[in-house]
């Protein structure tokens, strides 16, 4: 088991998903920040705050901006698990969010038990590959 | 089939290692090939089951596997595994045709690096895995491979 609390941020503009996705994840342990759109994302991530992992909807301000986000999460060290979930997936926004290297893209309406586990395997993935290091 | 190789080779200086996994002799063929040109070692496999026990045997640095082995599909499942094990290996994907969302989906929720389509010619396809791996690699930090 994992003893600390893993920190995440969620990232929707929809704030009934925001809290739906808040209220889950907490319920799961995590410690949640939230932010409603991409600007308010990327200022969190580039002002030296860290999150073990970034869950994030695609369309937000405008069309796969999402994708920023993922973009501000892959650049900080270490690299938190990053997560977009997503109703409008195209060819073009998956091939972009596979080139970044996303860890997981999950359509929208997201299956939470399935979302968390996802969330919970790629973070137990890096901490155990933590340890071995 | 997979091959049986001396041990300890995922020792720093021991050449890079491959493995490729397609139910297809002469696809198989002309991987190795590619990849012993840029300098790797590489394990083949025809099936899961080979796949399996080569990933027991040897440490990967680079996997190519088909997305269908004995069925369409049954191949995503390996490469899932192949990132699980290997978590810093290059692992890409084959597939018949251009990739389409759920394609593309599959390549991601399973840690796939790229997709390539079965279509494309060997050396592409290897030429494609060795540069973005230069690419990924600070500059002191390249590998010494061709």
């Amino acid at each position: 088991m994992h003893s600390e609390q893993r920190s995440l941020l969620l990232v929707d503009d929809e704030s009934s998903i925001l809290q739906t996705l808040r209220m889950v994840f907490e319920q799961q342990g995590y410690q949640v920040v939230t932010a409603q759109s991409c600007a308010e994302a990327v200022e969190l991530l580039t002002n030296g705050h860290t999150f073990d992992a970034v869950v994030t909807d695609l369309n937000m301000e405008k069309e796969d901006i999402g994708l920023e986000v993922a973009r501000a999460a892959l650049r900080i060290k270490p690299k938190p698990a990053v997560v977009i979930c997503t109703g409008f997936a195209s060819v073009s926004n998956s091939r972009a969010a596979l080139d970044l290297g996303v860890d997981y893209m999950a359509h929208k309406p997201v299956e939470l038990e399935g979302l968390i586990a996802a969330l919970n395997k790629l973070l137990s993935r890096r901490s155990d590959s933590g340890r071995r290091k | 089939m997979a091959k049986a190789m001396p041990e300890k080779t995922g020792l720093k200086n021991a050449a890079p290692m491959a493995l490729v996994v397609h139910p297809d002799v002469g696809v198989i063929t002309s991987l190795q090939s590619a990849l012993a040109d840029k300098g790797y070692v590489t394990i083949v496999a025809r099936d899961l089951a080979m796949a399996l026990l080569a990933i027991t045997q040897h440490y990967f640095q680079v996997a190519i596997v088909s997305s269908r082995l004995e069925e369409g599909g049954d191949g995503w499942p390996l490469a899932g595994v192949l990132h699980l094990v290997f978590p810093h290996a290059f692992v890409s994907v084959t597939s018949p045709g251009e990739p389409d969302v759920l394609t593309l989906q599959a390549a991601i929720n399973h840690g796939v690096r790229e997709i390539y389509r079965e279509s494309m010619p060997a050396p592409e396809i290897v030429g494609s895995i060795t540069k973005q791996l230069e690419d990924a690699r600070p500059a002191g930090k390249r590998p010494k491979v061709q």
